[in-house]
């Protein structure tokens, strides 16, 4: 096709719609568009080699710095691989922690993308509902931990403190409210016929692409395939409770939408279960206790996955016998969503790539790690 | 003992030993490398998962871990190259082009074949590999932008605006 016609955008680095710094140059024939070039770096500070350079202990903070949004998955996701590595076992009641601390940290993220997708499309209002109930889980993490966002609660062999029975209440205070406010914001976004007509049939990914370029997570499960870590793979104490995977047929920017929505109710559901099942005990391996972390040695290599709220976090860890890993690295799931991009948005109207890029939920701190 | 039992286990016609976490880790040549990785394709492998290189010093490792959704399985794949050079496999997988295009930009790994191999996460122009072990870190690089929009690369931090 001729190309001499074509318009060049550059949407980017510094866009509201962009969440964050993602740049995108893009080739317009009229309105349509041609061709997208993501351009990415802009945050990156190479978290892989400052792992390496630091001691195992100390990685857990960039971890927390990847997704910055789902801090405790992170960490969960480094520690699967870590722990197999240093040999260190997990006690029972720091295991169900990490699930409740996952779940919850996933509902927070879920909620940062559904408010921030709203703004993308235009509505204010519901970015308003999603952050109080985001907020109120970031009083649990304050609670747990002292700081909101960059947690670093978890720690090598369990937690760092354990669960105080007035931080279990406040959890329950969150759990009984939360179902009924999520169907309000949900109401919010799919009784609104602007946000149905600019989100169905668009961004559409056919399943056999999804899987050629990576891609995983609600996006992979949105076009189709059964695909969650946490079913597949069960790690933690994933395998002791109840909850579904919410699988799409459809493959669009709503289905996607509809997906995450139903993976809240889930985690809310494990939330429930794990507080039901909550162990006493240790809540932290002695071998893994702040005097000795720097200490410990890895051996040999593991590569762990969990499910983060974007799809699969892999970490792959290389030791050599020292108190440092010799090679750190993370397969960051939202890299390879946003691979897909162009293949997305490829022919379809340049209003519509904020819906579709909205729709993959980027974070650019583990994008560009 | 069981390292010796290890060495008798076969998959696909290939030896294999057993990573820390249990997966199954095959060491291939370079020459057979990329039939080996099309018949994993056509078994079922579709997911790429993670595309690594490691700097072991004298040589370069990259690590490929596949992915069956079918059957929820993950192969390590692992080659060793002295020269940086290795087959792309993004005929096979789509998802390789920004596995190889970072393995470039961190560990400098040639990947031959690969369409569009130029940084993805530094911009054009930076000088070294940073995740090879005998990268220079105490020069610092600045990035500046130029007239036209266009990353660049200096040493001078006092230079561009």
């Amino acid at each position: 096709m001729d190309s001499s016609g074509w318009t060049e955008l550059n949407i980017g680095p510094q866009h509201p719609s962009t969440h964050g710094v993602l740049r995108l140059k893009v080739k317009l024939d009229g309105e349509i568009i041609k061709d997208v070039e993501p351009v990415i770096g802009y945050l990156h500070r190479n978290a892989e080699k400052l792992c390496e350079m630091s001691y195992y202990c100390d990685n857990l903070i960039y971890f927390d710095r990847l997704d910055y949004v789902a801090s405790m998955i992170m960490e969960s996701g480094f520690l699967e691989a870590a722990e197999k590595v240093l040999d260190i076992e997990v006690p029972e009641r720091a295991k169900w922690i990490r699930v409740i601390m996952s779940e919850l940290s996933r509902i927070a993220s879920h909620l940062v993308w559904a408010g921030a997708f709203g703004l993308d499309l235009g509505m204010l209002t519901p970015f308003f509902y999603c952050f109080i109930q985001r907020e109120k889980i970031l009083n649990i993490f304050t609670e747990v931990c002292g700081s909101r966002q960059q947690t670093n609660y978890m720690s090598i062999g369990g937690v760092y403190q354990d669960l105080q029975e007035e931080t279990i209440t406040h959890i329950w205070e969150f759990l009984k409210q939360f179902p009924e406010k999520l169907e309000e914001i949900y109401k919010l976004f799919i009784k609104n016929d602007i946000f149905f007509s600019r989100t169905k049939d668009i961004g559409y990914l056919p399943k056999d692409v999804a899987i050629d370029y990576g891609v995983t997570g609600p996006m992979l499960r949105a076009s189709g395939v059964p695909y969650d870590v946490r079913k597949d793979e069960p790690y933690l104490t994933y395998d002791k409770v109840n909850f579904d995977v919410p699988v799409s047929q459809k493959g669009d920017v709503l289905a996607r939408f509809v997906v995450r929505f139903e993976e809240m109710r889930q985690s809310a559901r494990i939330v429930k279960q794990a507080l039901e099942k909550l162990p006493d005990g240790p809540y932290f391996n002695p071998k893994g206790k702040k005097s000795l972390m720097i200490r410990v040695r890895g051996n040999g290599e593991a590569y762990s996955r969990v499910e983060s709220s974007k799809g699969e976090l892999g970490t792959y860890i290389v030791a050599d016998g020292s108190v440092r890993p010799y090679r750190v690295r993370i397969r960051s799931p939202t890299f390879k969503n946003l691979s897909v991009l162009p293949v997305l948005a490829k022919d379809t109207m340049i209003a519509d790539l904020v819906s579709i890029s909205g729709s993959i939920d980027l974070v650019f701190g583990e994008v560009d790690r | 003992m069981e390292d010796t039992e290890d060495k008798q286990k076969t998959f696909m016609g290939k030896e294999y030993t057993l990573g820390k976490d249990g997966r199954k880790i095959i060491f291939l040549t370079k020459d057979e490398f990329l039939p080996f990785m099309k018949r994993l394709k056509e078994s079922g492998f579709s997911h790429l998962s993670l595309i690594t290189g490691v700097d072991r010093r004298d040589y370069i490792e990259v690590v490929y871990h596949l992915h069956s959704i079918s059957t929820n399985e993950i192969v390590v794949i692992k080659v060793k190259t002295k020269d940086s050079r290795v087959p792309s496999v993004t005929s096979l997988w789509s998802s390789a082009d920004w596995d190889e295009r970072e393995q470039y930009d961190m560990m400098g790994i040639i990947f031959e074949g690969h369409p569009n191999l130029k940084r993805i996460l530094l911009p054009e122009g930076w000088i070294g590999h940073p995740l090879r072990k005998n990268y220079d870190m105490d020069t610092p690089q600045y990035v500046n932008m130029d007239e036209d929009g266009e990353d660049y690369v200096t040493f001078d931090s006092g230079d561009g605006w």
